[in-house]
């Protein structure tokens, strides 16, 4: 029913302003062309230099509302990110100086250079000196932009740093599979045929030495503070994207085509709860490559933490070999078909 | 230039668009031979070798291009059954490459090469797939060859106006030289 | 019929007997004067109402996903009674919501922004402004439209298949658009919108060709290549993007229906997909679609631009009774943007894995672009100075654009730098950025033009002070909706998510979320303001009864009031001077046809 009143409020008021318009135009021809124009001119000229003040306005009142809700504000969580968040802030100075001298000189010409009956055009046609004066500037401030723009490009795709950490992130339809090399530190191979959702997400070829100690996690994922990690990305099905906010960092995860990214937490999760204040905070990975109707449901999270948890944690990892086939696995008790009074000890996480 | 400046127009408007027509479909095939070289230089690729009847086919359209020559000659001269002739000649030619091509694909399915389907390698696909494509537009030439061809036979005809069949040619000369460079491209970079 | 006139246009001018009908060799029936037609005008009129039909189409579906974006918790049981079982509870689906966002896309881009824009001034304002009678081939200009119909149809057809449209992003990444198991708009959704699209490429193939053709090669005595309005050569140049670039779409699209329908591997390789298993495609790779689409993906969105930026040129000039500033200049921003627009398609990859070198060069190329844009905007301001400007609807507009073009251009630059395009990639920046300007800035140079050359069009004039609310609504609402936005995006705020309250991060938004959501149903109501205005005045507007209300020296105002087949009764006339003699030896304005007088000073 409220629907019904809307639309008919809608269109009650579409019909006033149509009215009015009509209107306006039968009294402007009986003003007759000029007066009339004369008068639009008048208000629109106006309207110019209010719309310039009022949207300055505007954009402060945005940021005042707003900034403090961006990552920058926060301040970057990563070697990487304190790059990133420097850029911007300088990109954001160039830019806005530009932005502002443009959008001022624009509006301020439309209203004072409005149609005056006094008024004689000036007939300026070309000016190869200013043409060349307004190349040359954008032309060495980009080049600015650039220079920085690519030391760091080069710096986040590079290599890392030796003694990194590698962690292998699969995405897949909705969520992430986190793997972690073990003891050997090498990733046992995989092959995409072998996946089983059950007991082998990833696919991993369990003939091979290397993958007995392969760990496999969903949805969280540890690394250490300070430490360098490399993450080597992957998808099982369509492309997905580990996006890392905190970190100013993403990268596409491609089915087929590993792809790689490194970063160096600077806080730990809890560092990062005191000083955003916000007991609820996390390292969320959020899915930036549409995937699919669940895009905006996939979330891992990575808990960045001091080296002795970290150990720790890995030492209560068991490696997915041990469940994929829990025959082997040298922890568990072997269930006695009859004997009730027998515990089954499952391995605890 | 306070005087008069002249303006060429050297070329006639239909035949400038159908040059420009002749540049987009470049561009077509530009994209699919790149990507065809990229995919080249990744992993699993299969080589092999092309059949024999796509060389036969390369003759025959070069043939092609030879008597839709001859039959813009004649309609220039204005003999108009000679011209008719060699009209009905290039369709048939270009009938006859499109079948040979089919026969080369038919070849390849024998041979084990798989152009499409679960045990296809991408080697097989692009090669079917850009060569599907410029069959497509022999096809296209064959249609507008018959059509100039009736056009002909209307009593209405002004056999004066040379402007379609020259069209009809540059477009057939067009399909006849995309597939020397695509059976260069294949044998050679395949 | 058709290359007999165009060869009467190849061999000079010849006066032909006109009735008032049109030309004297045939007489129109309803279909062949406003179905079939081959008159350049009237299929200009065909693209542009099917490009606000889109236009309509589009923007409605965004006013639903942003019912989703700004209101997540509410319900409306109306939702429910219009989109039945997408709209299950009165809340939109997942599935809904990945549907209108990327019907929205793909709709407006193409549909609205390239076939309503392009298709309707190029068609319309070509023969007029070179002097010619109609195009280079006006039966290929007809099956243009035509084409582009049908496409429309089918494009409308997919909305209403039982699995849904197409729901992946306009962007129709595989492997989520070539496999049918990924997602259910991936299934007979998917196919249609790739014949759409196939259907549209050749439409905008057909009449590229055709706008090329007419500006090299059936000008009117006198009209060199310089002396053309700055429309014609952004026209030119957009018309040159298309033919080169949208094959390689084509091509794109080829090897996704044969990975869709045909079990090869282009674009796929190590899938499993959940709940239907291993598949056996390997060796393909997915970031192969990306570049071939990219190709066309970028040019298209310089397709987009130039035309608003010739007639924003060409009306700014008109209305500041001043020549536009820096020609030579303007031209060859064109040109360099037209030769750039091929060599940056890879900063929509920066994120793909691709080698870090060649992310490189493309940084160098992407903001070497901004340089010409730059000097375009130096330019239009330097127009406005010193002029004595007339605030038509028109000349708002333009205005807008410029202020459009500053904005959203210049968060370009911050994209086009790899390094923060690693963290703004994928988020509202982006969202922003290409609304503002591509979305706004084309969408008011097209009002621009609308406003502008509708009484050439009509023979009537558009309701001014309808006119003032559209333009100021517009422009205050657009960036209230997008500016914030920015914002969202620098909190790492992803784009396409139906809903962020499980994310911490991205969760602090819903105020702004549901203030965006409610300036963009005004500002859609308004535009529907201006599609009243547009349709009412069609019909009852304001008579022209001058033949050059804007007091303009470009050709097209040389015509009758209401021109028609064949543009000038008598003959072509012949051009003397460039077209911004506006202010000039203390006249007003000289029309190009006014020859050069012997005391008049130097001239272009």
């Amino acid at each position: 029913m409220s629907l019904i009143l809307s639309v008919a409020i809608i269109v009650f008021i579409f019909v006033v302003i149509f009215q009015i318009a009509k209107a306006s135009e039968y009294v402007s021809i009986l003003k007759g062309e000029e007066a009339s124009r004369q008068q639009n001119n008048k208000i629109n000229g106006f309207l110019m230099v209010a719309f310039l003040v009022l949207g300055f306005v505007g954009i402060y009142v945005c940021n005042k509302a707003y900034y403090g809700k961006t990552q920058l504000a926060q301040g970057a969580a990563s070697v990487q990110g304190e790059k990133v968040d420097e850029m911007l802030f300088v990109t954001l100075i160039i830019t806005g100086i530009v932005f502002v001298i443009t959008q001022v000189l624009l509006f301020w010409f439309a209203y004072k250079y409005q149609e005056d009956k006094n008024r004689k055009v000036f007939f300026f046609a070309h000016s190869t000196k200013l043409e060349l004066i307004w190349t040359a500037i954008p032309a060495i401030a980009l080049t600015v932009l650039v220079v920085f723009g690519l030391r760091n490009w080069f710096f986040f795709t590079g290599e890392p740093p030796k003694g990194a950490m590698v962690v292998e992130v699969t995405g897949k339809q909705f969520g992430w599979i986190f793997r972690y090399p073990g003891k050997d530190a090498v990733f046992g191979k995989k092959y995409y045929k072998n996946i089983d959702p059950a007991t082998n997400s990833v696919g991993i070829v369990w003939d091979d030495t290397y993958s007995k100690d392969d760990i496999l996690l969903e949805q969280t994922m540890y690394v250490v503070k300070g430490t360098p990690v490399k993450l080597i990305l992957g998808s099982r099905d369509v492309i997905h994207d580990v996006g890392l906010t905190h970190f100013r960092l993403k990268m596409d995860a491609v089915p087929g085509i590993p792809t790689t990214m490194w970063f160096t937490p600077l806080y730990t999760t809890k560092e990062m709860r005191e000083k955003t204040g916000n007991p609820n905070f996390a390292y969320e990975i959020s899915c930036d490559q549409m995937c699919g109707n669940g895009h905006y449901s996939m979330k891992g999270v990575i808990e960045v933490v001091d080296q002795e948890e970290y150990d720790l944690w890995m030492a209560k990892q068991k490696p997915q070999y041990f469940t994929a086939f829990p025959e082997k696995d040298p922890t568990a008790v072997p269930v006695a078909a009859a004997d009730t009074t027998a515990k089954v000890a499952t391995a605890k996480m | 230039m306070a005087t008069e400046v002249k303006t060429k127009n050297k070329i006639h408007p239909q035949k400038m668009y159908l040059y420009v027509g002749l540049g987009s479909i470049v561009m077509m095939f530009a994209g699919l031979t790149s990507a065809y070289i990229v995919k080249k230089s990744q992993s699993n690729w299969l080589d092999f070798e092309l059949p024999k009847v796509f060389f036969i086919a390369t003759v025959v359209i070069l043939l092609s291009s030879f008597t839709m020559q001859m039959a813009v000659k004649k309609a220039k001269e204005g003999l108009q059954n000679p011209y008719r002739g060699f009209l009905t000649v290039t369709a048939i030619l270009g009938v006859a490459f499109m079948t040979l091509q089919y026969q080369g694909f038919m070849a390849l399915q024998a041979n084990n090469i798989a152009l499409t389907g679960a045990r296809s390698n991408s080697a097989a696909s692009f090669l079917f797939v850009i060569t599907f494509l410029h069959l497509l537009h022999v096809l296209g030439g064959v249609i507008a060859l018959f059509g100039v061809r009736f056009k002909s036979l209307s009593a209405k005809n002004n056999t004066e106006n040379t402007l379609p069949v020259e069209l009809v040619s540059t477009y057939w000369h067009f399909v006849d030289i995309l597939w020397i460079y695509l059976f260069v491209f294949l044998q050679w970079i395949g | 019929m058709s290359h007999e006139a165009a060869l009467h246009n190849h061999e000079g001018h010849e006066s032909h007997g006109h009735d008032d009908h049109g030309h004297h060799e045939h007489h129109d029936t309803f279909l062949t004067k406003y179905v079939f037609s081959q008159d350049h005008k009237m299929i200009a009129k065909q693209f542009l109402i099917t490009g606000m039909v889109w236009a309509v189409l589009g923007g409605l579906m965004s006013v639903l996903f942003r019912l989703q974006l700004g209101y997540p918790d509410a319900s409306f049981p109306w939702l429910e009674s219009i989109l039945g079982k997408w709209a299950k509870g009165g809340q939109i689906t997942p599935e809904a919501y990945y549907a209108l966002v990327t019907t929205h896309g793909t709709v407006l881009v193409f549909f609205v922004l390239t076939a309503g824009l392009s298709g309707t001034f190029a068609n319309f304002l070509i023969p007029l402004q070179v002097g010619a009678r109609d195009m280079a081939s006006p039966f290929m200009n007809m099956l243009s439209y035509w084409f582009f119909f049908t496409a429309s149809i089918i494009m409308l057809s997919s909305l209403f298949v039982e699995t849904g449209p197409f729901s992946g992003g306009w962007t129709a990444y595989p492997p989520l658009s070539a496999l049918h198991d990924a997602s259910p708009g991936s299934k007979t959704g998917m196919d249609l919108w790739i014949i759409s699209m196939a259907l549209f490429v050749v439409s905008s193939l057909l009449g590229g060709l055709n706008y090329i053709a007419t500006i090299l090669n059936m000008r009117t005595k006198g009209m060199s290549m310089t002396r053309l309005p700055l429309t014609i050569w952004a026209l030119f140049f957009t018309a040159v993007l298309g033919v080169l670039s949208f094959p390689v779409l084509l091509s794109g699209l080829i090897l996704l229906i044969f990975d869709r329908n045909f079990g090869t591997s282009f674009y796929l390789s190590d899938i499993y997909v959940n709940g239907v298993g291993a598949l056996s495609n390997e060796g393909g790779s997915a970031i192969l679609f990306q570049h071939l689409f990219w190709f066309l993906g970028h040019p298209e969105v310089y397709i987009i631009l130039l035309p608003a930026m010739g007639m924003v040129s060409e009306i700014m000039s008109v209305n500041s009774r001043k020549p536009i500033f820096g020609y030579m200049a303007m031209l060859g921003s064109l040109f360099a943007i037209a030769i750039l627009a091929f060599l940056v398609w890879a900063h929509h990859m920066f994120v793909t894995g691709l080698n870090p070198f060649l992310g490189s060069v493309f940084v160098l190329l992407t903001l070497l672009i901004a340089v010409p844009s730059a000097i375009k905007v130096f330019n239009w301001l330097t127009t406005l100075w010193r002029g004595n400007i007339r605030f038509t609807p028109g000349m708002l507009f333009a205005i807008g654009f410029v202020s459009l073009f500053i904005s959203g251009g210049l968060t370009g630059i911050w994209l086009g730098n790899a390094a923060l395009d690693i963290y703004l990639h994928d988020s509202y920046f982006v969202v922003a950025h290409f609304h503002i300007v591509m979305g706004v800035a084309s969408m008011f140079g097209m009002f621009a033009g609308v406003y502008h050359w509708f009484p050439k069009m009509y023979g009537r004039y558009l309701n001014n002070s309808l006119g003032y609310i559209h333009f100021w609504i517009t422009l205050a609402g657009a960036y209230l909706i997008f500016w914030p936005m920015h914002y969202q995006g620098l909190a790492g705020m992803p784009r396409r998510y139906f809903d962020f309250s499980i994310w911490e991060s991205f969760k602090q938004f819903a105020d702004l979320n549901r203030f965006i959501s409610t300036v963009a149903m005004i500002v859609f109501a308004v535009q529907i303001l201006f599609l009243i205005n547009f349709f009412y005045s069609i019909f009852k507007g304001r008579k022209v009864t001058v033949l050059n209300p804007w007091e303009s020296n470009t050709l097209e105002w040389t015509t009758p009031i209401n021109p028609g087949h064949g543009n000038w009764p008598g003959e072509i006339p012949e051009v003397h001077r460039w077209p911004y003699d506006y202010g000039k030896d203390g006249h007003d304005f000289i029309p190009q046809t006014t020859p050069v007088g012997e005391d008049e000073t130097e001239t272009h």
